[in-house]
């Protein structure tokens, strides 16, 4: 979370910097704006990172608010399971996860040997703890467990547990990813870090910057360097300044433009991961027009894919094919690209008793970088076909209570998380959260088979044919995916390659050479 | 305050004109941000929790009592000094602040040592100056003054930093080292704070000297052969002592609001930058706690202001 204030700031800073030049001298030499600012050693890896040093986040089972929250709880404590590069579950601390033949029992079992900071060994009935402890923070945590019947699960011995889902669910290897860590059993007080298992240890630092040191007994692979400093800071302006002169080794989640300025700067490497986030434009299916399926193709039919992703993500990405989760594992392939038919959408639009056009509201908010004015071109644009839409844009702290999931015409934002993760935030039926009021009943029918479904390729296509029925009917378009954007110095290497979880893992970085 | 003014006299005055100043400060803090939309447990939750879900959030938060309730054990904890917990993290907030008051301290002394002389010479400057320069400090004074910070910030960046390469676009500051240890990181937040503070106190500061030397004893001194320093330091500089000193409360008041903008934009983790992220938060404890601080501030140099001016003239200078 980031204040528009500061982003406005950022902007009026680079255009000022821009008018007396700075951007036109070719290389910029991070080190030559700040001889006294590099506190940097060989040793220590030094990462801006979203977030905000006032919320930082304590508890590794509540809300993880910024990507800050989420590389400090990576390195202190160990997950059960991590989403890899390609969207698969890779084994954590979890070794195995093995159902009985109802897909309801599932029989987890975590490494031996592995020990706590405090020397403690960590068992089954710390993990189990631990997602106990999520469950009961359901609502700080997008209601990550709901799937399990935590009560009914059970410790079997020091180093498995029985974990018991509510109905058979084929997929609680994703279900454990990313965010499930693990504690001692009985922790408490979480004003501060409890003694953890993971790659790192904290180390001190204060409220701008935490610092870490190796754990040498970890069971994973020896992170390379021993030290990592992680600094949150809201604005992705300061986080690419901070690169550029030499105060951090590695920004996070940076402004395109930015990048486009340094894309052929030799002292910095950009790192691009594509599919990072979206900013669906959300139409609710039970209000009118979007009640009527016919005007919610036509608005799929207006949008120009490619304009917007120049204009919003300055073509940091790839055009949208109306797929939430084009890069989940699971996502439907060979599905044609859904292109521009104003003709088509202007039929569908009379077809549905608006060819008079209809006059709306499209809510947008000025918290994420190019959003608004996404919402500007999507409303030019749907003028074509009649809709007169005008644009409503709310601060970044009231965006989250008072348009998401209330208003029925908006942009709403994902950040590469993997299908099922949508389909518990935004596509239960009866929910709150519920913002298109997605009810198809077949729908969710077919999702429950599908996730009773033992067969992984047999489930992967089902569940495939899910996304495309939701692409086609429901009250989503996605118009584009933005990349997501890091600045790197030249020699850094063992970044993370996946999106959204993954990306938080950064225990393998190192400076080089 | 005129009733103060008739009932009591001198040093108590002064106390309860203070005091009168922080317990309207804190109503007005409590209410204004308690009418903010929305709050600490929708952002707790990320925005995606039902309706009971967000009702038990507040219930532990203790934000589903009385307005009226919540004000009263408010106030009585921040008078006994303890101001509560974070709404987000648990923490209390006398550590948060404690933690970011060293950077927010560094940058206020280290602008106010910037800004006051530079206020006075401003002053002066604009009316004894050599008179063909007059008009152009003036100028430049009245301009400063409404420069806002941020397009400050945005040409010292360009110009220190992208331009000639003199200090850092950003400020983090290493950690565990005090703020202090790297100087070339505050050299820009500092001028940012100081110029517009100096530019302001001097144009406000610029009528009183005015005022003053054209008073007979002044002109007179002038007249004698006194030199101009010598004037100003002993005739000039009494007479306006009050009213800066006044001024400089005001000032001091103006720079903590100006830390907002500068951390936030520098990136240092001061009062500030706390600040705008518990407002948008909606962590209420510790917005309350900073802003009454960043009041108390204010009172206590209103409390000065006045102990000086009665101090110059203890016939009630200050009920002026």
């Amino acid at each position: 979370m980031f204040s528009p204030l500061s982003r406005r700031i950022a902007v009026a800073v680079t255009a000022a910097a821009t008018l007396v030049g700075c951007s036109s001298g070719g290389g910029t030499d991070p080190g030559a704006a700040s001889p006294a600012a590099s506190s940097g050693s060989a040793d220590t890896v030094r990462y801006a990172a979203p977030g905000s040093p006032s919320n930082a986040a304590s508890d590794p089972h509540g809300l993880l608010p910024g990507e800050s929250d989420l590389v400090r709880m990576a390195l202190t404590y160990d997950v059960l399971t991590l989403p890899g590069p390609g969207g698969e579950t890779l084994p954590r601390l979890a070794t195995s996860w093995e159902p009985d033949e109802t897909l309801t029992r599932w029989k987890i079992t975590i490494r031996g040997g592995v020990k706590f900071s405090d020397g403690r060994a960590v068992k089954a009935a710390d993990a189990l703890f631990s997602l106990r402890r999520m469950g009961e923070k359901a609502a700080e945590n997008f209601g990550r467990m709901e799937m399990f019947d935590l009560a009914a699960s059970k410790v079997l011995d020091d180093t498995a547990f029985e974990l018991v889902t509510r109905k058979p669910y084929a997929e609680v290897g994703k279900a454990l990813e990313g965010a499930t860590f693990v504690v001692p059993e009985g922790s408490t007080d979480f004003t501060g870090p409890v003694p953890g298992s993971g790659p790192f240890r904290p180390a001190g630092g204060d409220a701008q910057a935490a610092k870490f040191e190796r754990n040498d007994g970890w069971w994973g692979p020896k992170p390379p360097s021993r030290y990592i400093e992680v600094r949150a800071i809201p604005d992705p302006q300061t986080r690419g300044e901070a690169l550029l002169s030499g105060q951090v080794d590695l920004a996070a989640a940076v402004p395109a433009a930015l990048v486009k300025q340094h894309a052929d700067d030799p002292a910095v490497k950009v790192v691009r991961r594509t599919g990072a986030t979206l900013y669906p434009l959300v139409m609710r299916t039970d209000t009118k027009p979007f009640d009527d399926r016919r005007v919610r193709e036509a608005v799929r039919l207006t949008l120009d894919r490619e304009q917007l992703l120049q204009v919003a993500f300055l073509g940091f990405g790839e055009v949208g094919n109306d797929l939430l989760t084009p890069k989940d594992p699971a996502s439907p392939t060979g599905l044609p690209q859904r292109t521009r038919d104003v003709e088509r959408a202007r039929k569908l639009m009379a077809e549905a008793g608006y060819a008079g056009g209809v006059d709306l509201t499209l809510h947008s908010t000025t918290a994420y970088p190019g959003m608004d004015s996404a919402a500007t071109l999507i409303a030019q644009q749907l003028g074509e076909i009649g809709i007169r839409a005008k644009v409503e844009l709310a601060p970044a702290d009231t965006y989250f209570s008072t348009v998401w999931g209330k208003e029925p015409f908006y942009l709403g934002y994902l950040g590469g998380i993997p299908f099922l993760d949508v389909v518990r935030v935004a596509l239960k039926p009866g929910s709150p959260t519920n913002e298109t009021a997605w009810e198809d009943k077949a729908w969710n029918a077919d999702l429950e088979k599908a996730l009773a479904e033992p067969d992984e390729a047999e489930r992967r296509t089902r569940l495939g044919e899910l996304q495309t029925r939701l692409r086609d009917e429901g009250g989503y378009a996605v118009w584009a995916l933005s990349d997501r954007l890091d600045l790197a110095g030249p020699g850094l290497t063992g970044l993370p390659e996946g999106i959204g979880f993954s990306a938080g893992f950064i225990d393998q970085v190192a400076l080089g050479r | 305050m005129a009733a103060d003014g008739a009932r009591f006299g001198g040093v108590p005055r002064v106390i309860v004109r203070a005091g009168a100043l922080l317990s309207c400060a804190s109503t007005v803090i409590f209410l204004i941000t308690e009418a903010l939309p929305g709050d600490a447990a929708v952002v707790r939750s990320g925005g995606r929790a039902t309706a009971e879900q967000l009702d038990r959030l507040r219930a532990e938060a203790g934000l589903d009592r009385p307005l009226a309730e919540r004000y009263v054990s408010w106030l009585a904890g921040t008078l006994s000094g303890d101001p509560g917990h974070s709404l987000l993290t648990g923490r209390p907030v006398a550590e948060l602040i404690g933690q970011r008051m060293p950077v927010t301290l560094t940058l206020a002394a280290a602008a106010l040592a910037l800004a006051v002389p530079l206020m006075a010479i401003l002053a002066w400057a604009a009316v004894g100056g050599p008179r063909p320069l007059r008009p152009v400090i003036t100028g430049l004074v009245v301009g400063g003054a409404a420069l806002p910070q941020v397009a400050l910030a945005a040409l010292l960046v360009a110009l220190l930093s992208a331009a000639w390469k003199l200090v850092p676009p950003v400020s983090l500051l290493p950690a565990g080292e005090p703020p202090w240890s790297r100087p070339a990181l505050l050299v820009l937040p500092v001028l940012t704070l100081a110029l517009p503070a100096a530019a302001y106190g001097a144009a406000l500061l610029r009528g009183a000297v005015a005022d003053a030397v054209s008073r007979p004893f002044v002109r007179d001194a002038g007249l004698r052969g006194v030199s101009a320093a010598a004037v100003a330091l002993r005739y000039v500089f009494p007479v306006v002592a009050p009213a800066a000193v006044r001024l400089l409360a005001v000032v001091a008041g103006g720079l903590v609001a100006g830390t907002t903008v500068v951390e936030t934009l520098f990136g240092l983790a001061g009062l500030g930058e706390l600040l705008v992220s518990s407002v948008g938060g909606r962590d209420l404890p510790v917005v309350q706690a900073v802003t009454l601080l960043a009041a108390a501030v204010v009172a206590a140099g209103l409390i000065t202001a006045d102990a000086v001016a009665l101090a110059v003239d203890p016939r009630g200078g200050a009920a002026r």
